[in-house]
């Protein structure tokens, strides 16, 4: 009996030991087989950890090294409103007095307490420094529920320092202005990456796991042309005569004639990309490239080189200037009334006859003066490698009619960007070799190892002699006599052409009546020239003029960079040049 | 079979062989008495074991050790990224510090103005190179800074 019962529960026991095997060996099979990838793949990634390392975005620096755009830590906090929400009054204080104008109050309480949302963001991008200390107040407090993200963050130190020559940022950290923009490739490096095995539980890496590593290449400083101090000043400057001339915007470029360097690039009003203070298109656009505008007359030195080029002028050639010129039904005059006078090429540069200027430029032909407007630049980009830039507008001299050669002679009718104005007449003061403006340099990596921006080759538009001729007629318009004895520095030589010109109304393409766009252009020193300073002053009050608005502040910035560059006088004297015969 | 040969196969401790001992001459062999081993087994127990457990202490020692480290290596880092906070926090605060801007407000609140009147000293002979003026607050230079 006891036998029988015994043999019955092994038996019993045995089909249980197969039954829980079976299963084991079901769910073993199911594991394995059918599921296997599956189960794998989340064990891996239960195990591993993933971070990106971000590449540091590379610094804008002037020529010496400072700091014009460069990145730092940032932070972005979001909050859980589920967590949040009791206490949202005392964590919006706590954030509006830890972050200033960057919260508001009673937002960021609405936003705390969002119902039926886990996730919230509450302010983005806001320096590590700042934020640290909002975090660290809130958990003083005994309050969660706000969290924080990484994220890089651009700055410019300078604030509006060269804004609209070195640009900004995105929200996604890619530049969409100036340098930014430009050199977003160099700048950007590559992000890094590293993987490697932690404790699923506790999530601490496991000490010599393996651990894969993609290296992180930093992205590279570009080192522009700019001196920060001279640019600083520039702005000041420009922007004081901005307002006191009540322009609606206005320009100062500053070029090293020797090498074409851009050593300020100044804009009013402008923006400022730190505080996100003036992002408005106005303030963004870059005018120095990208708004065309008519020159006026400090075009008259360009027809001046081109007439001189062909020995068809020198400083003293007379000129029977007449009181006015009827051409296509189109009036001309000059700024002032006179009647038939006589003035020599110097005193139409010196005095700015618009109909003097037209006089002598009958002595070449359509094709002769478009080829020479052509060779200076105009219609064609200034190469200075900018976003945006715009090409301005030169029509072909088979278009020309004859209203069209004798405007276009004194600046009207043709439009240009100021930088194109620039690489021109520094074609005359560089003894009439022209080369394009740089506003970069070089470009540096992490390790301190520099690549030169290769500088382009210049070229010669017009000889030597015609540059020397065109100089000595713009030393008579900073002359006690002249246009613009204000843009006179004393002690040094200064060779200068004023600009009044009309402003064409973007809408009807028509003059305006009492608009003007004026300016002035110069180089010192006159018989060796290092410095050319432009400035542009657009619609300024009426009766406003290039030699009375614009050659103070050329006056002021010109000083500064030969002061800042010790550039000394030369010494030598003006040569006294006959205006009038 | 001789006598000899009969006590050794005879011999007490050895089974009886059940092979033929004829194939066993054919090939040359013979059977020999088993070398008895004089070895303890206590001592060999007590290496391996003392090997065992100095290797797993050492183990553990070491796997605390790399988790001690790598706890230590964490609080490292995050003090790390605390400083540079702390030192881009104050770098900025020296650019701001030297930056044009504020180098000329402060010129200007002890009464500086911008000079705009370049002139130069050439050592070599002390010869004064430009007009020297003395700079004076007009009405065309930088009176104030705009923030």
């Amino acid at each position: 009996m006891s036998k029988t019962v015994s043999r019955r529960r092994l038996r019993v026991c045995l089909a249980m030991v197969v039954g829980v095997f079976g299963v084991f060996g079901v769910r073993l099979f199911q594991i394995q087989g059918l599921d296997a990838s599956a189960y794998a793949a989340k064990a891996i990634e239960d195990g591993t950890a993933k971070s990106t390392i971000p590449a540091p975005r590379g610094a804008i620096l002037d020529r010496n090294g400072a700091e014009l755009a460069t990145s730092v830590d940032g932070l972005t906090l979001t909050a859980d409103p589920k967590m949040t929400a009791p206490y949202a009054p005392q964590i919006a204080r706590i954030l509006s007095e830890k972050l200033g104008d960057r919260i508001d109050y009673f937002d960021t309480i609405d936003k705390l307490r969002t119902p039926d949302s886990r996730f919230v963001y509450l302010v983005r991008d806001v320096p590590a420094w700042t934020a640290k200390k909002a975090l660290k107040a809130i958990a003083e407090a005994d309050m969660t529920g706000v969290f924080s993200e990484k994220e890089t963050l651009r700055t410019y130190p300078g604030g509006k320092l060269a804004a609209n020559l070195v640009g900004y940022v995105n929200g996604a950290g890619k530049g969409v202005a100036g340098i930014e923009q430009q050199y977003d490739k160099t700048l950007t490096g590559t992000d890094g990456a590293s993987t490697y095995e932690i404790d699923p539980n506790t999530g601490v890496r496991i000490p010599m796991a393996d651990s894969t590593v993609t290296k992180m290449v930093p992205g590279r400083d570009v080192t522009t042309t700019i001196d920060r101090d001279l640019q600083w000043y520039a702005d000041q400057r420009l922007a004081d005569a901005v307002r006191e001339s009540s322009s609606d915007w206005g320009l100062a470029i500053t070029m090293d004639t020797k090498t074409c360097q851009i050593v300020q690039m100044s804009q009013a009003p402008t923006f400022n990309a730190d505080d996100d203070s003036g992002m408005v298109d106005s303030n963004t656009v870059s005018r120095a490239v990208q708004n065309v505008y008519e020159p006026g007359s400090v075009m008259k030195t360009i027809t001046m080189a081109a007439l001189a080029d062909q020995g068809k002028i020198a400083s003293d050639t007379p000129i029977v200037v007449p009181s006015g010129m009827e051409i296509d039904n189109f009036h001309i005059g000059d700024y002032w009334k006179h009647g038939v006078i006589n003035l020599t090429a110097a005193g139409v540069i010196a005095k700015s006859s618009n109909l003097g200027t037209i006089v002598a430029a009958q002595q070449m032909s359509n094709s002769t003066m478009y080829g020479y407007f052509r060779k200076f630049g105009f219609g064609q980009m200034s190469g200075a490698n900018l976003p945006g830039e715009s090409d301005g507008i030169l029509k072909n001299g088979k278009e020309w009619t004859k209203a069209n050669h004798a405007t276009i002679s004194f600046g009207q009718g043709v439009s240009v960007t100021a930088l194109q104005m620039v690489r021109a007449v520094g074609a005359i003061a560089n003894a009439g070799k022209m080369c394009e403006p740089s506003v970069v340099s070089s470009t540096r990596d992490a390790d301190g190892t520099e690549t030169k921006v290769p500088a382009k080759p210049s070229k010669r538009v017009v000889s030597k002699d015609a540059a020397a001729t065109v100089t000595r007629m713009m030393e008579a318009v900073t002359a006690p006599d002249g246009t613009a004895p204000a843009a006179a520095i004393k002690g040094y030589r200064v060779a200068g052409k004023t600009g009044t010109a009309w402003r064409v109304d973007p809408a009807t393409g028509r003059y305006i009546r009492g608009q003007n766009t004026v300016s002035f252009m110069g180089f010192a020193p006159a018989d060796n020239p290092r410095f050319l300073t432009y400035i542009v002053l657009d619609k300024p009050y009426s009766n406003a003029g290039g030699g009375s608005t614009a050659a103070p502040v050329f006056h002021d910035i010109m000083s500064m960079a030969l002061e800042r560059f010790g550039v000394a006088p030369t010494g030598s004297k003006s040569p006294k040049v006959k205006q009038t015969w | 079979m001789s006598p000899q040969l009969a006590r050794t196969i005879s011999a007490p401790d050895a089974p009886a062989p059940r092979f033929s001992t004829e194939g066993a001459k054919a090939a040359g062999l013979r059977l020999v008495r088993p070398v008895r081993s004089r070895a303890r087994k206590a001592p060999f127990v007590v290496v391996v074991l003392t090997i065992l457990s100095v290797g797993l202490v050492g183990l553990i020692i070491m796997s605390t050790i790399l988790q001690a480290q790598s706890f230590e290596a964490q609080k490292l880092n995050s003090q790390s990224a605390e400083l540079e906070t702390q030192r881009q926090l104050l770098s900025r605060e020296v650019d701001k510090l030297q930056s044009p801007a504020n180098v000329a407000r402060r010129a200007i609140q002890y009464g500086m103005v911008p000079n705009t009147n370049p002139a130069f000293l050439r050592l070599s002979d002390g010869e004064v190179l430009g007009k020297p003026e003395a700079a004076k607050p007009g009405k065309t230079n930088i009176r104030s800074v705009t923030p």
